[in-house]
């Protein structure tokens, strides 16, 4: 059976992958928020930690998506999936490889589940699924693992609430362990942490609220199920919103779970930077 | 579980200096953000930076949006119905970085920004609410 062993969190801040495919890792500016990612990357190379499948939560900055469709849950079900080019051409980045099988399985078994998800064959992925690879695996020839994207729409309001995300998260949960292939899988929710890209209020970071959500995601994820979109608004900025997106991780995850690792930096362009390594307990 | 979608809605006027995307602005804006989406391809990019008034004259803008967009007036673009995430798409092809462009609706200068971004960015308070001033 397959099983879902961790989750993982992190900001898929655009400046990242540049840094990254532009070799600037080492500058004074960037080091201090790709050591951060050390940790997890040691950790993810080993064996028995690497996934064979990972179920990418993120959202579409106006890539693949454009005004005339916007779905509030979108599972990627085709075979591959190129990186888009969001304005000065793709990312020099591997071509992501689904595990189609898995992919339509979970989206059959949450529409049966009562989420009617979208389903996507065509579709580009942008900075939000691509700069959490390139964090976690470096600049390899083929990503290491197989990739189902999961697009929510947190551009358009009303995004999904954040109960809404812990529901699917739990469905995805129900899928995953119905799935029959012996499979090591894990969910990581990406976007976020605080941060404003528009209008006289940009630049808007809280480290305090911030450090509570990831305090909170392993200790009291139930209070962070709860929480309003305004909230989020007014405490983590206008795009601080993304950190619904954690809560579909978190919610595929167990109870109980071990924070492995951690990471906060700010700030990375206009974003606080955040990530989180959780590990499922029995 | 029932919410009052009006108070939701309501709320999000009170956040100062912000316009959240709301269905009423994704209405306003579908053509201003159409036309900004439009300039991902290369061969568009090319038509825009020949002549910026005859590419525009192709989308159905109001006035007021045409004028905004040629002034590269990004508050007046959001209020007009536009979306950074859209409008990127109108400063990445003007060679203008996320941070470049987002400073420009601060009041401040480049500099200035990303001094108050190193030093942690802009502090929650006083910011988070109009009416409590909190
Ligand atoms: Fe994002």
């Amino acid at each position: 059976m397959a099983r879902l062993t961790a989750g993982i969190a992190t900001s898929h801040v655009p400046l990242l992958g540049v840094g990254i495919d532009q070799g600037k890792m080492e500058q004074d500016y960037f080091r201090p928020i790709y050591a951060g990612y050390d940790w997890t990357k040691e950790w993810i190379a080993k064996p028995e930690n690497r996934p064979d499948v990972v179920i990418l939560v993120y959202n579409d900055h106006a890539s693949a998506f454009d005004m005339n469709l916007i779905p509030t849950f979108a599972i990627g079900c085709a075979e591959e999936f190129a990186p888009a080019d969001e304005g000065w051409g793709p990312r020099p980045v591997p071509t992501v490889n689904n595990d189609a099988d898995l992919a339509w399985h979970i989206a059959q078994s949450c529409i049966l589940d009562e989420f009617d998800m979208t389903i996507i064959n065509k579709m580009d992925v942008d900075h939000g699924l691509t700069v959490p690879l390139s964090l976690m695996f470096g600049r390899p020839e083929a990503w290491p693992c197989k990739v189902v994207p999961l697009a929510v729409n947190v551009v358009t309001y009303p995004p999904p609430t954040g109960n809404r995300c812990w529901m699917l998260g739990e469905a995805i949960a129900r899928a995953i362990e119905s799935y029959p292939e012996q499979l090591n899988v894990q969910i990581w929710g990406t976007g976020g942490m605080s941060h404003q890209l528009q209008g006289p209020r940009a630049g808007l970071i809280n480290q305090e609220w911030d450090r509570r959500f990831l305090d909170e995601l392993t200790k009291n994820p139930q209070r962070l199920r709860g929480l309003p979109h305004i909230e989020y608004l007014r405490e983590a900025g206008s795009e601080g919103i993304e950190m619904v997106m954690w809560l579909i991780m978190r919610g595929a995850l167990n109870a109980r779970v071990k924070e492995l690792h951690r990471h906060y930096h700010v700030p990375a362009s206009n974003t606080a930077v955040g990530h989180i390594v959780l590990e499922n307990e029995a | 579980m029932t919410r009052d979608i009006h108070a939701y809605l309501a709320e999000f006027e009170d956040i100062p200096g912000t316009r959240v995307y709301t269905a009423a602005r994704a209405r306003k804006g579908y053509w201003l953000n159409q036309f900004a989406m439009s300039l991902m391809k290369p061969e568009n990019r090319n038509r825009w930076k020949q002549d910026e008034e005859a590419y525009l004259a192709d989308w159905k803008l109001s006035d007021e949006q045409r004028d905004a967009v040629l002034a590269r007036d990004y508050n007046k673009m959001l209020e007009l119905g536009g979306n950074i995430y859209f409008l990127a798409k109108i400063f990445s092809t003007d060679g203008l970085s996320f941070v470049q462009a987002v400073s420009s609706m601060t009041g401040m200068s480049v500099e200035e920004y990303q001094q108050m971004m190193a030093a942690g960015g802009r502090a929650p308070e006083g910011v988070r609410s109009i009416e409590g001033k909190y």
